[in-house]
């Protein structure tokens, strides 16, 4: 089984995620062992971002990184298990809503596809970048 | 004969009309408007107070970074508002061919019509001590009340003023203390006796920063809308605003820091590497502390606390511009005034000649001149709802109606707090608000 960046970077919709975690220097430890829980934005969700949101922050890597941590949760867990609390802690610390099971959306976005098992956690394609707030 | 029904091109709105008492706004904002009507003087007003804001605003941040990095602790900062050469010429992160993300065409220096201002002033050319004295300069305590207003409040989100009261903050600062009273036993010895005190001071120092970095984003902003407008750029207000939801988005990730420079060196009190942003540490506390709550100016009115008359709650106070009675508040010494102070000497041509034409014409231009300023600032907090309702929630096009239920959800909420009988939302619908 791959692991969670070589899983998205076998896709190709991750491109702009990708750039961004090694922008953000966070490529070490996402490949680490986790195991983590990842709500990963597709490149249309970044490109639906005003002009100069993303480079502002790929220019500044801390603040980036923070962004970034607003889509990872401590753990594997399935949609199953996702849904079963109404919020989940970010590595960013701010809380992370789960708003509906069905369509299954996690704060403002909806999950496209859920459960994407990879070596070191959990994968739930998501159609939006979330921000913390 | 018989006439063919008119087939019905209209499609039925997906969630029923709202029912708040400020229902038109609300509706108007989910079409992708602002609290303020879309009309040509709306347009006009808003962006000619822009324009006369920006000017003295490209003087407050800098002279708030000067006095956050370079003043400090100065126990006698008589010459805080003398900033130096090299914070004049600061290059602004926005604007000028250095900028990594050039907001304003204009120069990365400050604006010469600030520089003009501040060799002649309203008098004439003078020494720059005579200027001081004789107030004859732009009104920095303004600036200062808005920083109060921040460190004030307090916790009105973002993480900045729990890291104040961090370790990690505690013994920057007291590293940067110690360097820069290094050699002054006095104060050392003062620091020793009262460190409590001295952190204090650093804090609202860090508030000085924030602020100064927050508005050095604020001041080409203004600048690019004027250059703009006199293009004939804007179609009206919603475009205004926009631009404006744009920028938000635009520097949200730019970092917020407090650094401490003592000649070349540099001390990092807050350092980039905590990850603040524009967007959570400095722009919406700023919007809450400044735009909704400060505090009750001194000199304006009296008010009876017993008779609950100030609110017990922080959270309620309600002493911002979008509440203000601009005419009492026209007096002298009180923040609000000094700024129209500062904005009168940046009015564009057209602003003067649209005063002499109504109420009392050149001799009410301040209170004239601060209703715009409330215009333009519900326009700033539209965007400020339309960037967040953004950010946390959903497209105002999304066809799922539990999505536009949230979105409407939202706005009647940041609607409620324009409900307290101060609120200038209802006054600023018309035009004959002036």
């Amino acid at each position: 089984m791959a692991s969670i960046l070589e899983t998205a970077a076998s896709v190709g919709v991750f491109n702009t995620l990708l750039a961004a975690v090694d922008a953000a220097g966070l490529r070490g430890a996402l490949e680490g062992p986790g195991p983590f829980t990842v709500f990963a934005p597709v490149d249309d969700a970044f490109a639906a971002l005003p002009p100069g949101t993303v480079q502002t922050l790929v220019d500044n890597p801390p603040q980036l990184a923070r962004i970034l941590k607003f889509h990872v949760v401590s753990g594997a867990l399935s949609r199953e298990q996702l849904v079963a609390q109404e919020a989940w802690e970010s590595l960013e610390g701010a809380p992370i809503p789960i708003r509906r099971s069905e369509p299954f959306e996690v704060k403002n976005a909806t999950v496209v596809t859920a459960d994407v098992v990879c070596d070191n956690g959990v994968v739930h394609v998501i159609d939006r970048v979330i921000l913390p707030g | 004969m018989t006439s063919t029904p008119v087939q019905e091109r209209v499609k039925a709105p997906l969630i029923p009309p709202s029912t708040h008492r400020y229902a038109d706004v609300i509706h108007r904002l989910e079409a992708g408007g602002s609290m303020l009507p879309d009309t040509p003087e709306n347009l006009q007003q808003i962006i000619g107070i822009y324009k006369a804001y920006a000017v003295p605003m490209d003087f407050y941040w800098r002279d708030l970074l000067y006095i956050a990095e370079r003043v400090f602790l100065n126990p006698l900062p008589a010459f805080k508002y003398f900033i130096s050469k090299e914070y004049l010429d600061r290059p602004n992160s926005y604007s000028g061919d250095q900028s990594k993300l050039r907001i304003w065409r204009g120069t990365e220096k400050a604006h010469p019509e600030l520089l003009e201002f501040m060799e002649r002033g309203e008098t004439s050319r003078m020494p720059k001590l005579l200027h001081h004295l004789w107030h004859d300069r732009v009104n920095m305590e303004f600036a200062e009340a808005c920083m109060q207003a921040m460190l004030w409040h307090q916790g009105m989100g973002g993480r900045f003023n729990d890291y104040l009261e961090s370790d990690a903050y505690k013994a920057y600062a007291d590293r940067a203390i110690k360097a820069y009273f290094k050699g002054n036993p006095l104060m050392l010895g003062l620091y020793a006796l009262f460190p409590e005190m001295f952190l204090e001071q650093v804090r609202q120092l860090s508030y000085y920063a924030n602020l100064g970095l927050f508005w050095e984003v604020m001041a080409p902003v203004f600048f690019e809308m004027s250059d703009i407008y006199d293009e004939g750029g804007f179609k009206g207000v919603p475009d205004a605003m926009d631009f404006l939801v744009n920028g938000i988005f635009a520097v949200a990730g730019r970092p917020i820091y407090h650094h401490l420079y003592i000649g070349d060196e540099c001390y990092e009190i807050i350092p980039k590497s905590e990850g603040f942003t524009w967007l959570y540490e400095a722009a919406l506390p700023y919007v809450e502390a400044v735009f909704y709550r400060t505090s009750p100016f001194r000199g304006t009115k009296s008010y009876n606390a017993q008779a609950h008359q100030v609110p017990a709650d922080q959270a309620d106070f309600h002493y911002g511009i979008l509440y203000a009675d601009v005419y009492p508040v026209g007096s002298a010494g009180i923040p609000p005034t000094l700024l129209m102070q500062d904005m009168l000497h940046f009015l564009p041509p057209y602003l003067k000649d649209l005063y002499k034409q109504h109420r009392r014409g050149e001799e009410d231009e301040l209170v004239q001149l601060g209703i715009t300023f409330q215009r333009s600032m519900y326009n700033v907090t539209s965007a400020v709802i339309q960037a967040l309702r953004c950010a946390l929630l959903y497209p105002l096009d999304d066809t799922d109606p539990e999505h536009l239920k949230a979105n409407r959800q939202f706005f009647e909420a940041q609607m409620d707090r324009f409900l307290r009988p101060e609120a200038r939302l209802p006054d600023i619908q018309t035009q004959d608000y002036r």
